[in-house]
C-alpha cells in the first residue's frame, strides 16, 4: 500500500514538472527539452519520498544526497525542486535569464537542494563516489544517488569510478542512469554502443537491476531495496517521454517548443493521467 | 610528508589521496592512518573529482601524485569540482619543472604554475626548500581554501637558515642587496642565491627573494622593488603564463614604470633529456644565464 502511495504522489509531481519543463524551455528558448522529460520521472520518484531529502533536512549529514550528473536537463531537476518546496516557483519563470539563479545547467551556488553543479559529463560519479566514501569513514548513513544519462557512459571517470566503488565496497552510492537510447547526435548504439550495458556494469562488480524509467512503482521498488555492492539501476526511458512529437527525437535534444507546439505539448500532458 | 603526518594524527578529517604514486613516501600515512589514506590507483580524473566529494563532506583533502597527473591530467575536475565548489581540496604536485628531466617530457612539469594560476578561487604556493614546505603544510593543514602545492623533488639544497611561519603573501628575502632584485620561486632558487654572489664579484649588490604564494603577491613590496632598480624573475617553468607572467601583470595592475625580465624556460626543444642540472643550463636558468640576463638589463639602464 505504501508504495502505491509514494507512486501516486510522484505521478502528479511528474505531470506538473513536465508542464514546468515545457514551459521554462520555450520561455527561455532553451535546449534540452527532451532530455528532462526522459528523466523528470526519476527525479520525481526519488524527491518525492525514495530519497530522505526535503528542504527540511538539508543541513543533515547523514540525509541522502542526489546529484544530476546530466546537469543539461536542469530544467526537469528545478522543476521538481521547486515543486517540492526547494524554493520559489517563480524562479521557473526566469529560467535562463539575466543575473537569475537558475541557468541551463545544474548550478550549485544559491540554488537549495543542489549538490552539484554539473554540465561538463562524468562530474557527478566521482563526486557522488567520493561523498559516500567519506560517509563510509566517517561511518555516517544516508545513500549516494547519482543520475546520469547514458550518452555519460562514454566518459572515462564512469568506468574508473565502477573500479573504484567497485573495490571499495561502496553499497551506500547508487546509480541510475536514464537509458534513452539518444544521445548527442543520434542513437546511442550507433555513437559508441554501449551494449550489453548491464553486463558491462555486471562485469565491474555492480548490482543491476534494469526497470522501465517511466514505471513509478518499477523505480520506487528499484529504489527502496538496498544493496550490499555498489547499485546500478538502467531506467529505460523514452527521450522527450509525454509529448508525441517529442518522443525518439534527436531534433528536440536541442529545439525548444514555440508557443503553438508548447500548447500542443502542454495539452498530451494535462490529459495523459 | 611528515609535517603532513603529524598534522593528519591530530585531525581526522585530514585526507590524503594518492594516484598510486609514492613508493616509499606514503607508507607511513597508509600504516598509520589507513581510515585517513586512499589509493585512488590510476586514474587521475576519478580520483580529483572524489577528492572534491570526500572534501564536500567537511574533509581537507590532500591529493598527490606527480609532475603533470595530478594536473593537467584531471584539470576540468580541478576547475569544476574543486574550484567553482570551493571544495578544501589541496593538489599537490612533486617533480617541478625538470626534476624528472631523464624521464622526458611527458614528465616535465612546465606548464603546471600558468594553469593553475588561472584557476578562480586556486590559491599556488611554491615553496624552494624543506623549510618553507614544512611552513606552507602547516598552514594548508588548517585552511581550507582551494589549493596548489609545487614541489620539486627531496633533497633540494636548504635556502633558509631558520625555521618559518607562512600565513600570508609575504615574500621572503634571503639576501638584501641595492641594486636590484631577484624574485623566484621554488628550488631553483639556488641558482639565483649563486648568481647574486656572482654579481657581488663584479660589485653589484642584488636581493634575493623567494615568492611562497605567488596567486596573491605583496603589492608593497613589488612597489618597492619597481622602485629600486632591475628585476630578475626566475622560475623552473615555461616562460609562457608562469610566475613572471604573474609579477607583470600585477605590476602593469598598480599602474608602475619597472624594467623586468623573465627567466624561464623558453621550451625549444621538446625531445630533450637529462639530469634537472643540465636541462636547467641547457634552457638558461642556471646562475651565469641569470648573471647575464641581470647585467643586460642593468646595461639597458643607462641607455
Amino acid at each position: 500500500m505504501d508504495e502505491v502511495k509514494v507512486s501516486d504522489k510522484s505521478g502528479i509531481l511528474a505531470q506538473k514538472a513536465r508542464k514546468e519543463i515545457l514551459k521554462m524551455t520555450s520561455n527561455a528558448k532553451a535546449s534540452h527539452v527532451a532530455s528532462s522529460l526522459s528523466v523528470v520521472d526519476i527525479l520525481s520518484v526519488l524527491y518525492s519520498g525514495a530519497a530522505n531529502i526535503s528542504p527540511s533536512n538539508l543541513d543533515d549529514s547523514d540525509r541522502d544526497i542526489v546529484i544530476l550528473s546530466k546537469g543539461h536537463a536542469a530544467a526537469a531537476l528545478y522543476s521538481v525542486l521547486a515543486l517540492e518546496g526547494f524554493f520559489d516557483l517563480g524562479w521557473l519563470e526566469r529560467y535562463c535569464g539575466d543575473g537569475e539563479p537558475l541557468g541551463g545547467h545544474v548550478t550549485f551556488k544559491g540554488v537549495p537542494g543542489v549538490e552539484l553543479s554539473t554540465g561538463s559529463l562524468g562530474h557527478g560519479l566521482p563526486y557522488g563516489l567520493g561523498i559516500a566514501m567519506a560517509r563510509k569513514r566517517s561511518k555516517l548513513s544516508g545513500r549516494i544517488y547519482v543520475v546520469m544519462s547514458d550518452g555519460e557512459c562514454d566518459e572515462g571517470t564512469t568506468w574508473e569510478s565502477a573500479l573504484i566503488a567497485n573495490h571499495f565496497a561502496l553499497d551506500n552510492l547508487c546509480v541510475i542512469i536514464d537509458r534513452n537510447r539518444i544521445q548527442s547526435l543520434t542513437y546511442t548504439e550507433d555513437t559508441i554502443s554501449l551494449e550489453p550495458f548491464a553486463k558491462k556494469w555486471e562485469a565491474f562488480g555492480w548490482q543491476v537491476e534494469e526497470v522501465d524509467g517511466h514505471n513509478h512503482l518499477e523505480l520506487t521498488n528499484s529504489l527502496s531495496k538496498k544493496s550490499t555492492i555498489p547499485k546500478c539501476i538502467i531506467a529505460n526511458t523514452t527521450k522527450g517521454k509525454g509529448v508525441d512529437f517529442m518522443e525518439n527525437s534527436v531534433l528536440w535534444h536541442y529545439k525548444s517548443p514555440d508557443s503553438e507546439e508548447l500548447n500542443l505539448a502542454l495539452n498530451q500532458i494535462e490529459h495523459k493521467i | 610528508m611528515k609535517t603532513l603526518l603529524d598534522n593528519a594524527k591530530l585531525d581526522k578529517d585530514i585526507f590524503f589521496i594518492t594516484g598510486d604514486l609514492g613508493f616509499g613516501v606514503v607508507e607511513d600515512f597508509q600504516n598509520q592512518l589507513p581510515n585517513q589514506f586512499i589509493n585512488a590507483g590510476v586514474s587521475e580524473q576519478a580520483m580529483m573529482g572524489m577528492a572534491a566529494g570526500i572534501a564536500s563532506t567537511g574533509k581537507r583533502v590532500f591529493v598527490y601524485s606527480i609532475g603533470n597527473f595530478p594536473t593537467l591530467r584531471c584539470l576540468e575536475q580541478i576547475r569544476n569540482d574543486v574550484c567553482l565548489m570551493n571544495n578544501s581540496v589541496v593538489v599537490v604536485s612533486v617533480g617541478a619543472g625538470y626534476s624528472y628531466g631523464s624521464q622526458g617530457y611527458t614528465h616535465h612539469a612546465l606548464e603546471d604554475i600558468a594553469i593553475m594560476r588561472a584557476l578562480p578561487n586556486m590559491n599556488v604556493y611554491i615553496p624552494c626548500d624543506s623549510v618553507e614546505s614544512k611552513a606552507i603544510t602547516n598552514f594548508l593543514c588548517k585552511d581550507n581554501s582551494p589549493s596548489y602545492l609545487r614541489l620539486g623533488k627531496s633533497g633540494e639544497p636548504i635556502l633558509h637558515s631558520a625555521e618559518l611561519i607562512i600565513n600570508s603573501n609575504k615574500i621572503i628575502e634571503l639576501k638584501n642587496g641595492s641594486d636590484g632584485l631577484i624574485l623566484f620561486v621554488g628550488p631553483i632558487g639556488n641558482q639565483a642565491l649563486l648568481a647574486a654572489k656572482e654579481l657581488e664579484k663584479r660589485g653589484i649588490s642584488v636581493s634575493v627573494a623567494s615568492v611562497p604564494l605567488i596567486s596573491n603577491l605583496d603589492d608593497d613590496y613589488l612597489v618597492k622593488a619597481a622602485q629600486g632598480g632591475p628585476m630578475i624573475t626566475l622560475e623552473e617553468h615555461s616562460s609562457r603564463g608562469g610566475f613572471g607572467s604573474a609579477v607583470l601583470e600585477r605590476l602593469n595592475s598598480l599602474g608602475l614604470q619597472f624594467q623586468l625580465k623573465i627567466v624561464a624556460s623558453e621550451q625549444i626543444n621538446l625531445s630533450e633529456i637529462g639530469s634537472q642540472a643540465y636541462l636547467q643550463r641547457s634552457n638558461g636558468l642556471d646562475d651565469k644565464s641569470i648573471v647575464n640576463a641581470f647585467l643586460a638589463l642593468k646595461e639597458n639602464q643607462k641607455k
